[in-house]
């Protein structure tokens, strides 16, 4: 490989490899820069054409995948390793001695997510039980993020997952429930509410 | 679970799904698998230069993506995530193939006409860039394809290919000379 000589005609590379950097940045070449050549635009031009037809390629490559077969789909769910989330062990009282019970974190997970999704048009993404869960009494913050209904009030929402959360967690654990935050992270508008009304 | 919540997950963000997922709800993890798997198995199947060995690749990474996913920060970004994952085994598969042979020596065929399902314009498409990317050295296009489709950092690659960052950088300046150069003869 024999080394380009230092000079004007080296300029090409040279723009490249700027240009390239601030593309890899997420930035927009500064436009003092596009206008000190017409081949500045060119190589902008080339780089991002490439690119964006490679990628728009591989998303044509993944539309004309056949449908995953559900054999394909269910020999990934079938070696996941599910046992893996069920986080720590929150004992519960017992009145027969020398008995021990206890629920997992990830039941009680299942119990918030259920109760939140109850609310019309809520969804519940990560949810964390802060607080130590494995001594009794402790007091617990649940934090969730959610995905709420477009068109409705977002605080009303928040509050009635939060109403919903926080029942369910006392009908169904003896965890010491400090508080329940919601952290709406979506707000989804549904199908038919997209159709075009007109 | 009733129908109108299953039908809530089809249309889910990412985020959400994920969230779940990470928290051990598998239904939620099942959306991320049919919503992504096709576009993973594409670029696999770029990757590897056949659709042989992609499914397997895809369903590896696939399992990795479920037991690293409480570990993820930025759930939103979970696509691009698992797209490096995918890239990642797609890596290991390439080099397991050539166990001793040094990465410069990689004859790893261009991507090619080894994809039946393709709509024949996308294939003449596919079949220039696949050219362009052909007169690449590997390791070249192994970069342009780490770093522009799968979003790898410059790090990630290094550390991918095992070849020091600069080399990397040097790759990557001549890969993307040679495909401008290339594309002026488009114009």
């Amino acid at each position: 490989m024999t080394a380009q000589p230092r000079g004007p005609h080296d300029e090409p590379e040279g723009i490249i490899g700027e240009l390239s950097d601030y593309l890899d940045r997420g930035e927009s070449p500064p436009t003092e820069l596009l206008d000190r050549s017409p081949a500045h635009r060119i190589a902008l031009d080339s780089l991002l054409r490439f690119r964006s037809v490679a990628r728009g390629l591989l998303q044509a490559d993944a539309d004309a995948e056949p449908d995953s077969d559900d054999g394909w789909v269910s020999r990934i769910l079938t070696n996941i390793h599910i046992e893996a989330r069920a986080g720590r062990s929150i004992p519960l009282t017992s009145s027969t001695p020398g008995a021990e019970f206890t629920i997992t974190e990830g039941a009680v997970r299942g119990v918030i997510r259920a109760a939140g999704d109850s609310v019309p048009g809520a969804l519940i993404g990560r949810c964390r039980l802060d607080g130590d869960v494995t001594v009794p009494g402790t007091p617990i913050t649940v934090a969730v993020q959610a995905s709420v209904p477009w068109g409705e009030p977002i605080r009303a929402a928040a509050h009635r997952i939060r109403e919903s959360i926080a029942a369910s967690v006392r009908r169904h654990s003896e965890l010491n429930l400090a508080a329940v935050d919601v952290t709406v992270t979506d707000v989804t508008r549904r199908r038919e509410a997209q159709e075009p009304e007109r | 679970m009733t129908p109108l919540q299953e039908l809530s997950l089809a249309e889910a963000s990412d985020g959400v799904l994920a969230g779940r997922a990470a928290d051990g709800e598998v239904r939620s993890f099942e959306v991320l698998v049919r919503r992504h798997g096709p576009l993973m198995r594409a670029y696999a199947t770029r990757v590897l230069g056949s659709t042989s060995e992609s499914d397997d690749v895809v369903q590896e990474a696939f399992i990795t993506a479920w037991d690293q996913l409480p570990t993820v920060n930025d759930l939103n970004a979970v696509k691009s995530w698992m797209m490096r994952i995918t890239s990642r085994r797609a890596i290991d598969r390439i080099r397991a193939r050539r166990d001793h042979a040094p990465l410069e020596d990689w004859e790893v065929e261009a991507p090619d006409s080894d994809t039946p399902h393709h709509r024949a314009e996308a294939e003449s498409q596919w079949d220039t860039i696949s050219q362009v990317l052909g007169r690449l050295s590997e390791t070249q296009r192994q970069c342009w394809l780490l770093r522009e489709l799968a979003g790898h950092s410059y790090d990630e690659i290094a550390d991918q290919l095992k070849i020091p960052l600069s080399t990397v950088r040097g790759h990557l300046a001549r890969a993307r000379r040679k495909l401008v150069e290339e594309m002026e003869e488009w114009r």
